[in-house]
């Protein structure tokens, strides 16, 4: 595999759209690549940000944070 | 919100905070010294866009809230396992939530309640990727707007195959069985569909 087939497979592998034997052929060119490789796989990730800023925030219901608030507190509590 | 430009993270997307608001990273760095206060502000700044994602994946608002609460909790008790050198707070954030999205939608079996909502939106609305929302909202919105902008420039078979693999977790296979699409057909609109999202979104940063 070169480094153009590894990104394209890159940009499948942060999505989870790589079937198991391209993964498994993909980890291999990852191990090749090194940091060269794991550098393009974390700007892959930059996709994530884009597919949700993509969408129109939804509002949370104003309880949830209440909620989460109460249990992180009580959790900090000995 | 704008696309941030950055030396060596070209695709790079942040909101833009008011002056001498703390960063993103400031306030990982705060929920991992144990601070519910850094954890309540970055609440306020991402529960919306969190929100939508989960929402995208599971059509259903109660359980979106009920999610969103335990994926905010996640963060708290996870963030020991964020790591700087792997990528900025808003993309570890997303990868967690649509991770846990998708299997809460999975587990609780609603996947064929929210496939039966998911192809009645299609029908309406074949061409839309954001499924309620209008040209002129995206308006509002410029980094939504620039990046619908590059995602509707996609053909929309690429459009279509990006969305169930990244929206709804499908596999290859799956998304070949469901459109009735050569597995190899699948495989090169992903690609090139990809592909494009992430030269466009370079190219949108380097504008601004």
């Amino acid at each position: 595999m070169n480094f153009s087939e590894f990104q394209n497979q890159a940009r499948l592998y942060v999505i989870g759209a790589l079937e198991p034997e391209e993964l498994e052929k993909f980890e291999k060119a990852r191990e090749k690549f090194g940091k060269k490789g794991e550098d393009f796989i974390t700007k892959c990730y930059a996709l994530h940000e884009a597919f949700a800023l993509s969408l129109r925030p939804a509002k949370a219901s104003t309880a949830i944070k209440d909620r989460l608030m109460a249990m992180v507190k009580a959790k900090k509590e000995p | 919100m704008r696309l941030a430009k950055s030396g060596t993270r070209l695709h790079t997307i942040t909101p833009q905070l008011e002056p001498g608001a703390p960063s993103d990273l400031d306030l990982m760095q705060g929920i991992q010294a144990g601070d519910p206060d850094a954890l309540s502000q970055l609440y306020d700044r991402y529960n919306g866009i969190l929100k939508a994602l989960i929402l995208r994946v599971i059509h259903n608002e109660a359980e979106a809230d009920d999610l969103l609460q335990e994926i905010f909790m996640e963060i708290w008790n996870q963030a020991k396992n964020f790591s700087a050198q792997k990528g900025k707070p808003l993309g570890w954030m997303v990868t967690l939530a649509r991770r846990r999205a998708i299997d809460g939608l999975r587990k609780k079996q609603a996947y064929q309640r929210a496939e039966e909502r998911f192809q009645n939106e299609t029908e309406q609305q074949p061409d839309a990727w954001v499924h309620n929302s209008t040209d002129e909202e995206i308006v509002l919105s410029d980094t939504r707007a620039l990046i619908q902008k590059v995602i509707r420039g996609l053909p929309l078979a690429q459009q279509q195959a990006i969305d169930l693999a990244f929206f709804r977790g499908m596999s290859q296979r799956e998304i070949a069985a469901k459109t009735n699409t050569p597995l190899g057909t699948v495989k090169t609109r992903l690609e090139l569909g990809l592909k494009k999202i992430y030269d466009g979104l370079k190219e949108l940063k380097d504008e601004l």
